[in-house]
C-alpha cells in the first residue's frame, strides 16, 4: 500500500529545496557582475529576473519550515530529482530573454544539458552570444559537475544531508561527515581553478595571440566545460576552434582530472601508493586503451587521416573527449558522422563506458564496468571448478573489499537501465527515420552526458525528441535512483493513502 | 591570319603569369566545405563570410580567426536579423598584417567585416596534425564591420528588480519565522 506524503514531509523537501534554490541565486550575481563589467546591460537585466526568480521561490520555499530537520532518503531523493528539474527551468530564464533560441524547450534543453554536463547545444547563433551570457552556460557546467546539493551541503548539512550527497550521484564519502567530504570536492576543484585557468590564459594569450581579456573569457569557460568534463564551448567551432596542440593538451589534462573520482583525487593527495592496485583506475585504462586501438584502427583501416600526426592527434582527442564524457569536438560535425565502422563503435563504447565513479563524468563508470567483469570471470570460474568449491572474489577500491551477490546485482541493474536508456533514445530516433548508427550515438551521448554530436541535435529537430534527450540526460545525471524516487513520490501524493 | 595566333599568346603570357590570388579560385561556400571538406583538397578557392571570435597573432606571423557563412554574417540577430540555426564556420589562417588592418571580429557587441578570403583548403594539414582550414593568401572587404547596440527593455529590467524585492522580502520573513 502507498502511503500518502504528509504535510511534515512536503514541508522538509520545500525547505531543503528551497535552500537549494536560494544559493543557486546567489550563485547568479556572478554572471550578474560579469554582465554588469562587460557593459552588456540586456543581460544584466535577464540575470536580474532569473535571481529573483531564484530568491522569490527558494524563500517562498522556506516559509513553513519543518518541524524536524532530519531527512529520510525518499526525501533527499525527491529533493535532489526536482532540483535538477526546476534548476535548469529557471536558469533558462536568461537564455529564453537573450532572442537566441526558437522556442522555451530549447533554452531549457541547454540549461538541462549545461547543468548534467553534457554539452548538446540548440543555441542558434552562439557566435555573437554576449560573453556573460556564455558564462552562465559554462557556469551550469560548474555548476551541476560539482554537484549543486554539494554547494548547499558546505554551507548548511541539516540532519539527514547524506542522502542529497547519495541522490546526486555521489558515492564515495571521502571524509567522516559529508560537510567535509563536500569541503573537500570544493578545495580539490579550486586548485584545479587556480592551476587550470591560468594555464589556459598563458597558452591563449603567448601561444594563441588572444587579446588579455579574451585570453581569461576563453580560460574561464574552457576550464569548466573541462573540468567538468561538460562540453560547452564558448565559440560554435568547439575546441577546433584554438587550432592548437598545446591547447588541447591543457584542455586534455583538465578533461582527465574532472573524469578521476574524487575519492581518487584524496588518494592521490595523500601519496596514491596503492591506486595501481584500484580496480577502477585498472579499468578505465584498459577501457581506454581498448577504445582508443578500435578508433584508430577504424581511422586508419578508413583512411580518414593520411598522416600519423593526424590521426593520433585527431583520434585520441576525440576518444578522450568522448571516454571522460566532456564532448569537446575538433572535427566537425558532419566529419564526426562519416566515421563509421571501428571508428564508430570505438566511440559510442567510449561514451557509454563513461568516466569514474563520484566524479563529474557521466555513463555507466568504470567501476561497474571492472565489477561486472570480475563477477563475470568468478562465474565462469565456478563453472570450471569442482561442484561445492567456494569461490572468494576481492577487489580494490580504496581498501580491499569483497564482491558480493547483493553488490552485483545492484551494479548489473544499474547498468542494464543505462543500456535501455540509450537504446530509448535510439528507438526514439529511429521513429523519424534517423539511419541506425547516428541515432544510436547521439542517444548514447545524450544518455552519458557527453555532448558530441553527429547532427542530429539541432534546432530543428523534432520535440518529441528534444524531449527525450531532456529525460535521457536527467536521468543519466542523476544514475536513476533520485528519479524513480521523485516518480515514486509523485505517485504516492497522486493515489496514495 | 595564322599569326595572329602566336601573337596573341605573346602579347597575354606575361599577363597569365603574373601571380593573382584570385587566379583559378572558385567561390565556394562554407557549408560546401563542412559538407564535404575532403572533396575541395588542396583548392584554391575564395570564401565569403564574416569573421568572428578572435584574431590570434601568433608568434610565426600567421593569424587565425574563424570564417562564418551563416545567414547571421549580414543579418545579425541585434540588427533584426531572423533565427536560422547553428553557426556555420571554419578556421581561417592568414599572414598577420593582412589581418591587422581588418575591423574587430564579430562578437556581442561588434558586426565583424564581411570579406571574401582566397587561399587554399587544407584538409586534414599532415604539417598541423591533421587540422582543417582555409590558407588565406588575401582578403577582400566587402562589408565593413561595425558597432551593434543591444537593447536594454526596461520592463525586463523592472520585472527583475520586483523579483529581487520580493525575495529579499521573502528572505526576511523565513528568517523571521526560523528565528521566533
Amino acid at each position: 500500500m502507498l502511503i500518502r506524503p504528509t504535510a511534515e514531509d512536503l514541508r522538509l523537501i520545500g525547505c531543503n529545496l528551497g535552500r537549494v534554490l536560494v544559493v543557486v541565486a546567489g550563485t547568479g550575481l556572478v554572471p550578474l557582475a560579469w554582465a554588469l563589467v562587460a557593459g552588456e546591460s540586456a543581460p544584466a537585466a535577464s540575470f536580474l529576473v532569473m535571481i529573483g526568480a531564484f530568491g522569490t521561490l527558494g524563500f517562498a520555499l522556506m516559509l513553513r519550515p519543518p518541524h524536524t530537520d532530519q531527512l529520510e532518503w525518499s526525501h533527499g531523493m525527491v529533493v535532489v530529482g526536482l532540483t535538477w528539474l526546476i534548476v535548469p527551468a529557471l536558469g533558462a530564464i536568461p537564455l529564453v530573454l537573450s532572442g537566441h533560441y526558437g522556442s522555451f524547450i530549447d533554452p531549457y534543453f541547454d540549461a538541462m544539458s549545461g547543468l548534467t554536463t553534457t554539452g548538446l547545444t540548440l543555441i542558434q547563433d552562439l557566435d555573437h552570444l554576449a560573453t556573460s551570457l556564455n558564462f552562465w552556460r559554462h557556469l551550469l557546467h560548474f555548476l551541476g559537475g560539482q554537484g549543486i546539493v554539494i554547494a548547499v551541503l558546505s554551507v548548511f548539512a541539516g540532519g539527514g544531508a547524506m542522502t542529497l550527497y547519495y541522490g546526486e550521484a555521489r558515492d564515495d564519502r571521502i571524509l567522516p561527515s559529508v560537510r567535509s567530504t563536500a569541503r573537500f570536492i570544493w578545495l580539490v576543484s579550486a586548485v584545479h581553478a587556480v592551476v587550470g585557468i591560468t594555464a589556459l590564459g598563458v597558452v591563449g594569450r603567448f601561444v594563441l595571440g588572444f587579446r588579455p581579456g579574451r585570453a581569461v573569457f576563453h580560460s574561464v569557460t574552457i576550464f569548466m566545460a573541462a573540468f567538468d568534463t561538460g562540453g560547452f564551448a564558448p565559440q560554435s567551432t568547439s575546441l577546433a576552434y584554438y587550432h592548437s596542440g598545446v591547447f588541447e593538451a591543457a584542455s586534455a589534462v583538465l578533461m582527465v582530472a574532472g573524469a578521476l573520482s574524487f575519492g581518487l583525487h584524496f588518494a592521490l593527495w595523500r601519496g596514491g601508493r596503492k591506486v595501481g592496485t584500484n580496480l577502477e583506475v585498472r579499468t578505465i585504462l584498459a577501457t581506454f586503451l581498448g577504445t582508443l586501438l578500435l578508433t584508430m584502427g577504424g581511422l586508419a583501416g578508413a583512411g580518414i587521416y593520411q598522416s600519423l600526426s593526424g590521426l593520433s592527434r585527431q583520434g585520441f582527442f576525440q576518444v578522450l573527449s568522448a571516454h571522460t564524457g566532456t564532448g569537446f569536438a575538433t572535427v566537425p560535425t558532419a566529419e564526426l558522422a562519416s566515421w563509421g565502422g571501428l571508428a564508430f563503435a570505438g566511440m559510442a563504447i567510449a561514451m557509454a563506458l563513461g568516466g569514474m565513479g563520484s566524479s563529474t563524468a557521466g555513463g555507466v563508470k568504470s567501476l561497474r564496468v571492472g565489477l561486472t567483469v570480475k563477477a563475470l570471470s568468478a562465474q565462469v570460474r565456478q563453472i570450471l571448478l569442482p561442484e561445492g568449491a567456494v569461490i572468494s572474489t576481492r577487489y580494490s577500491h580504496h581498501g580491499w573489499r569483497q564482491l558480493n551477490p547483493g553488490l552485483v546485482q545492484a551494479v548489473m541493474g544499474v547498468s542494464l537501465l543505462y543500456v535501455a536508456l540509450y537504446l530509448l533514445g535510439a528507438g526514439a530516433g529511429l521513429i523519424y527515420q534517423l539511419p541506425l548508427q547516428s541515432a544510436l550515438f547521439e542517444s548514447v551521448s545524450a544518455g552519458a552526458n557527453v555532448g558530441l554530436s553527429v547532427g542530429i541535435t539541432e534546432p530543428s529537430m523534432p520535440v518529441f525528441l528534444k524531449l527525450t534527450y531532456l529525460f535521457q540526460m536527467w536521468a543519466g545525471r542523476l544514475e536513476f535512483v533520485a528519479v524513480f524516487s521523485l516518480i515514486g513520490f509523485m505517485f504516492a501524493l497522486a493515489r496514495g493513502k | 591570319m595564322r599569326r595572329i595566333g602566336p601573337a596573341l599568346l605573346l602579347v597575354f603570357l606575361p599577363a597569365l603569369l603574373i601571380p593573382n590570388p584570385g587566379w583559378a579560385a572558385t567561390d565556394v561556400t562554407v557549408s560546401e566545405l563542412l559538407q564535404d571538406p575532403a572533396a575541395f583538397e588542396g583548392r584554391t578557392m575564395s570564401v565569403v563570410g564574416e569573421l568572428v571570435g578572435d584574431y590570434g597573432f601568433r608568434r610565426d606571423g600567421w593569424a587565425w580567426s574563424q570564417l562564418n557563412g551563416d545567414s547571421y554574417a549580414t543579418a545579425p540577430l541585434l540588427e533584426g536579423g531572423a533565427l536560422s540555426g547553428s553557426n556555420a564556420g571554419i578556421g581561417i589562417r592568414a599572414p598577420a598584417h593582412v589581418i591587422r588592418a581588418l575591423d574587430p571580429p564579430g562578437d556581442y557587441h561588434h558586426r565583424g567585416p564581411l570579406v571574401r578570403a582566397t587561399g587554399t583548403w587544407r584538409y586534414h594539414d599532415e604539417d598541423r596534425g591533421g587540422e582543417t582550414y582555409l590558407d588565406v593568401t588575401s582578403i577582400e572587404v566587402l562589408r565593413s564591420g561595425a558597432e551593434l547596440s543591444e537593447g536594454l527593455n526596461p520592463v525586463v529590467a523592472g520585472v527583475g528588480a520586483f523579483l529581487v524585492v520580493i525575495a529579499l522580502w521573502l528572505g526576511y520573513r523565513s528568517r523571521k519565522r526560523s528565528t521566533g
